[in-house]
């Protein structure tokens, strides 16, 4: 961490507000970067991004410097989207289809030859990540999407490098099977 | 599949993610040009790759983040009003009166009242739920969006138009 | 003493609504219309109040004065004005309590109803409704109570 960032925390946590919004201005495309990732809805994601950093003013000075700053933003925000989730699957009138209306068509499953509508496959990717465990998306996205180390996965989501590696494994195996038809046969996985 | 894909295949996800030693990393370059299957398994992570973060990334880029700085703010004050909350409960603690012999007659003066002022109260309250100054928008016309600051206090009621719903009844 | 206090207090909450309702006969509103835009800069002197609100939420450069009225509104008795473009404003007082007024604000067109929305407002406190485009500018409709 350097010195202007340990300064801008210890302003945050003696209730500086000016100090979150310098963190939200660094941050905020990251984190809504990951929320996205998540939920793959925009105006969820943002709600998620507001709620990381209203969580994060009131929380902060828990933060003691053991880890890295990011890390530990990037281990609030996925928490926050993956209970996003988990509530709104809770919600009855939701469905993977909802997003405005937009309906998977019956027989995409049994056409993947066809040249699939922008929108109906980043439905099946949603979809597919949707099947995997939190842990293996969380290791999935923060390395897909946000290019984490395999340290910087292991401090966000608090296990071993280990641990990362057969999370990264088995989610890209799970989701390259469910979107064989898009990726290609990895034989070797 | 070549015997040392055995080998090579536990290097390949480590060698895609650029985690391996230099020594991993020649033992992997130097079997790809032979092998298709693992040159095509990497295809299929790099495939992968594209199809999770291309649409995040998207996103990102078309991402204006209008107001959310500014909710930020607002969901941050309201959070912070239960400290005033938590003030005021402790003078209105009566719970050690439960314990004396007053009991009896302070329910039966807090029943009176509420009877007395129960539907004036109903009737009052219910017209005045909250401090926001939008009560309800209608429109059949507009796409609206209602924004509410506290500092400074603004509130603007946006009406976003349909240009071909303005020509067509201009 | 402090519970007593307490108890004296839980009262007084408990009445309060009861003498909080004070009607008033007629309220004032003013109207203010304008235009902002991108296309030259400035501020226009009878909008100074309003400034520091429009300029905290939208980056126009400058806000031109169209329109001013203050109007008086009895209770449940529609007033009506035109506004640009080409649109009418109906203000009606639904209700008061205490300083707060209770306003329901339409906006028509030629007989077609745009937008219809209940509104609080105090003293010193504003509602801006814009949106509707005219040439290069947006129109902005403050309603204001004064202090």
């Amino acid at each position: 961490m350097d010195v202007n960032e340990a300064q801008l925390i210890s302003r945050c946590q003696q209730g500086d507000q000016e100090a979150l919004e310098e963190i939200f201005n660094q941050y905020h495309q990251k984190l809504y970067r990951i929320a996205y990732g998540v939920v793959r809805h925009r105006e969820e994601a943002l709600d998620i991004v507001q709620e990381v950093f209203i969580k994060l003013f009131r929380s902060i000075h828990q933060f003691k410097g053991k880890s890295r700053f990011y890390t530990y933003l990037y281990r609030m925000t996925m928490n926050t989207a993956i209970d996003h989730t988990r509530k709104m699957k809770k919600a009855p009138s939701l469905s993977m289809d909802e997003e405005e209306g937009f309906q998977l068509s019956d027989d995409a499953d049994r056409r993947p030859d066809r040249i699939l509508d922008h929108k109906e496959l980043e439905a099946r990717v949603k979809w597919a990540m949707d099947q995997l465990s939190p842990d293996q998306k969380a290791a999935l996205i923060f390395r897909e999407i946000e290019g984490l180390s395999y340290q910087e996965i292991a401090e966000a989501t608090g296990c071993s490098i280990g641990t990362v590696m057969s999370r990264l494994h088995y989610g890209r195996k799970k989701v390259q099977e469910l979107l064989k038809d898009y990726v290609g046969r990895g034989e070797v996985l | 599949m070549k015997r040392e894909c055995s080998s090579i295949s536990r290097l390949l996800e480590k060698y895609f993610d650029q985690e391996v030693t230099p020594e991993e990393r020649s033992l992997v370059e130097g079997h790809l040009p032979d092998c298709s299957a693992c040159r095509m398994a990497l295809d299929t992570m790099q495939n992968l790759r594209i199809l999770i973060k291309n649409p995040v990334e998207e996103a990102v880029e078309k991402e204006t983040f209008p107001w959310v700085w500014e909710k930020i703010e607002k969901g941050i004050q309201r959070k912070e009003r239960p400290g005033l909350w938590n003030f005021l409960k402790s003078w209105l603690d009566v719970t050690p009166l439960l314990k004396r012999k007053i009991l009896i007659p302070a329910v039966a003066a807090v029943v009176i009242v509420i009877l007395i002022t129960a539907p004036l109260l109903y009737k009052k309250m219910s017209s005045y739920p909250g401090p926001s100054v939008v009560e309800y928008v209608e429109s059949e016309t507009y796409n609206v969006m209602v924004y509410e600051l506290e500092t400074p206090q603004v509130t603007v009621i946006w009406l976003f138009e349909d240009p071909e719903e303005e020509s067509s009844t201009s | 003493m402090r519970r007593k206090t307490s108890f004296f207090v839980i009262l007084i909450l408990l009445l309060s609504p009861f003498f909080g309702d004070v009607a008033f006969a007629q309220v004032q509103v003013r109207v203010r219309v304008m235009e902002a835009s991108n296309v030259g800069s400035g501020f226009d002197s009878s909008l100074r109040d309003l400034h520091d609100q429009l300029g905290s939420l939208f980056s126009f450069s400058s806000y031109r004065l169209l329109k001013d009225e203050n109007v008086s509104l009895s209770s449940n008795q529609p007033v009506s004005l035109s506004i640009p473009p080409e649109r009418s404003l109906e203000l009606t007082l639904i209700n008061q309590h205490r300083v707060t007024a209770e306003i329901r604000v339409r906006i028509t067109r030629q007989g077609r109803e745009l937008l219809t929305t209940l509104v609080r407002l105090a003293p010193g406190r504003s509602v801006s409704i814009g949106g509707p485009k005219r040439g290069e500018g947006t129109i902005i409709t403050a309603l204001s109570r004064p202090q």
